[in-house]
């Protein structure tokens, strides 16, 4: 679904050359959660930009659901972008003046979608997460969770092959966390792939498999079977 | 198009929305009757005359000592002015068309009227004043020898009956729809004392000295008649023709004809039909640039508002651009919807200033003898606020289009 392989991204300014990803190889396969983490500067974000076609990356090779990216140009990838990949960003990035409904149509309608098919899917979408009939109301009007409920809708508005969620949780208190964080299993069961860039390392342990970044490299690999996972959240609930 | 989702984010700035609409709507009702008052200043500077301007002119001249025989004085200037060379026609006047400076009187079509139908431009010539500015007759006769009545200096205007030449502009105001004109009476003023004048001739036009007529803007300044007296005076006016070419020389040669060393004589003007316009409307010219200029900055003034509006709008919304590219939005898409979103608000003036615009013609029409503002204005004034806003908003849109899509995953 994503793979890269000896990828690198250098920033430079006339003073100071930075490598944030050198090196960098990573396959991403159809309908996993993998959940990558690394400490701050690490090159995390680096990565979920370029993964998700939002940066261009200076050397290397990057191909997402098979098609290289490389030297596409600004139309194609956001072409790409929105029929691809769905985001889900740690602020939300929910636009204030439109209401959930309008939130959810921005990227059906830069994928051409006419009205009716654009009004049943952000209703499906919704629904999904559970506020469907809040679609009239605004952002403001809504707790973080639910802003981050309605930026998953948006996401998956489009039936994306990818998601690509930043930091998910990280605006939400605990309660609203986990619920966020079961949606997304929810949705990776029904065959969507997620790559979650998070610092927290319980939620990463609820992924499928962990990437570890250091210094802008994959520095290892920790595979957790869904069959592990399922068990652990089960002794989690026998805890609590 | 995002015309929904445009008009709900506008609906949630509104105080940006209504000064940019209503800087819109006040400028376009202020460009529309500008362009209207313009064009009209200017068709009228423009409109013709009826006379042979390229070929004519005025010599007036004054005495400073007592003129023992002013008749034989004009008799005798009028031959030496038709002797010059390339001199065609010349005739002793009374005024000349667009010199600023005349007579007129009020006519009635009925003895029983007790208010006059239309104020006409007098002119009085002794010769053919159609030869002498080039009018063209359109119906009836000129004015003939036999038809001269000379009046003495110190004598009143003679009583009538007498014969007239009239423009059609005067038939058209005061007989509406008369197609045999020739033969019908005039009454010089109102009551049953009122001199009669006998139509015998009509010319297609003869501007009055005024131009656009100052009592009375309807008719355009076009309502003239021409009567044949031969009036003695000190300080004769004589109106020229030549041929093409020659006026130039023959008004040189006229001076010196007229205005001798020792011979009493001062000039008093000396001017082309040329000139005569130039300066009649020279303050139509000067208020046409001067009005042209202060719109030209209005507009300015208005783009200006559009752009800082447009540039504060993606200036705030940075962040959400970025959100926009990162779910699909392209760089055309970014600048269509800050285009689009400009086009709504600068629409939303546009009506109110629609209205606006109808409401200061309303205003300004009866002051300037202005009709109804024309649809055409109005649709050059929108199209134009339309073409101005969109480029005003072009380069924020442009620099809108260019954050990068990876502003949506900063924090700050």
């Amino acid at each position: 679904m994503l793979q890269m392989r000896k990828l690198s991204k250098v920033y430079r300014t006339h003073l100071i050359e930075t490598h944030a990803l050198r090196g960098f190889d990573i396959h991403v396969r159809e309908g996993e959660f993998v959940a990558v983490t690394g400490p701050s500067g690490s090159g995390k974000t680096t990565f979920l930009n370029i993964a998700g076609l939002l940066e261009e990356f200076t050397d290397g090779e990057y191909l997402i659901d098979g098609v290289p990216v490389r030297g596409l140009d600004d139309n194609a990838r956001s072409r790409l972008r929105n029929e691809k990949i769905g985001f889900i960003f740690q602020g939300f990035n929910m636009i204030p003046d439109l209401n959930l409904f309008d939130n959810v149509d921005v990227p059906l309608r830069y994928r051409g979608f006419k009205a009716p098919e654009r009004k049943a899917r952000i209703e499906h979408a919704l629904e999904r997460v559970g506020l469907a009939s809040r679609m009239k109301h605004y952002p403001a009007e809504l707790s973080g969770g639910q802003q981050q409920r309605v930026a998953i809708a948006r996401a998956l508005a489009g039936d994306p092959r990818l998601l690509l969620a930043d930091e998910p949780t990280g605006n939400l208190d605990s309660a609203m966390a986990r619920g966020v964080m079961e949606l997304l299993e929810e949705i990776n069961a029904q065959g969507t792939t997620i790559v979650m860039v998070t610092h927290d390392p319980e939620l990463a342990q609820r992924a499928q498999r962990n990437v570890h970044i250091i210094d802008g490299q994959v520095s290892d690999l920790e595979h957790v079977t869904p069959l592990a996972r399922v068990a652990a959240r089960g002794a989690e609930a026998a805890v609590a | 198009m995002e015309i929904k989702p445009i008009l709900s984010t506008l609906m949630r700035n509104k105080t940006g929305v209504f000064v940019i609409a209503a800087q819109v709507a006040l400028t376009l009702a202020i460009v529309a009757n500008v362009f209207y008052i313009v064009r009209d200043r200017l068709a009228e500077a423009n409109r013709p005359s009826g006379v042979d301007e390229d070929n004519t002119f005025m010599i007036g001249v004054g005495a400073y000592r007592p003129v023992v025989d002013p008749m034989a004085d004009i008799a005798r200037d009028l031959a030496g002015l038709r002797a010059l060379p390339g001199v065609t026609h010349a005739t002793l006047a009374n005024q000349m068309p667009l010199a600023q400076s005349g007579n007129n009187s009020g006519v009635s079509v009925d003895r029983s009227q007790q208010q006059i139908s239309t104020s006409v431009a007098f002119y009085e010539a002794a010769d053919s004043l159609v030869d002498a500015l080039g009018l063209k007759l359109v119906a009836g006769r000129d004015l003939a020898p036999s038809d001269v009545i000379e009046i003495q200096v110190g004598e009143n205007s003679p009583e009538g009956p007498f014969p007239v030449v009239v423009t059609q502009a005067l038939i058209d105001k005061v007989f509406p729809g008369e197609t045999q004109p020739i033969g019908k009476l005039l009454y010089l003023g109102v009551g049953p004392n009122a001199d009669e004048l006998r139509i015998v001739g009509v010319v297609e036009a003869l501007t009055t000295p005024w131009g656009r007529a100052s009592w009375g803007l309807a008719n355009r300044g076009d309502v003239s008649m021409i009567v044949p007296f031969r009036r003695a005076t000190d300080s004769p006016l004589y109106i020229v023709r030549t041929e093409p070419g020659a006026r130039a020389a023959a008004m040189k040669a006229a001076e010196a004809l007229l205005v001798k060393p020792g011979n009493g004589r001062v000039l008093g003007a000396n001017r082309s039909m040329t000139e005569l316009r130039e300066r009649r409307y020279r303050s139509d010219r000067f208020m046409v640039g001067l009005m042209g200029t202060m719109t030209g900055l209005l507009l300015v003034v208005t783009a200006s508002g559009i752009l800082g509006m447009a540039s504060l709008w993606v200036n705030q919304r940075r962040k959400q651009i970025g959100v926009r590219r990162a779910l699909g939005a392209t760089r055309f898409d970014i600048v269509r919807y800050y285009l689009t979103e400009n086009f709504i608000v600068t629409g939303i003036g546009i009506v109110v200033g629609i209205g606006l615009a109808f409401a200061l013609n309303a205003m300004v029409a009866s002051e300037l003898g202005l009709e109804r503002l024309p649809l055409a204005h109005l649709g050059i004034g929108v199209v134009l606020l339309w073409v101005i806003g969109q480029i005003a908003a072009y380069a924020p849109a442009r620099r809108a289009s260019l954050i990068a899509p990876a502003t949506a995953t900063r924090s700050v």
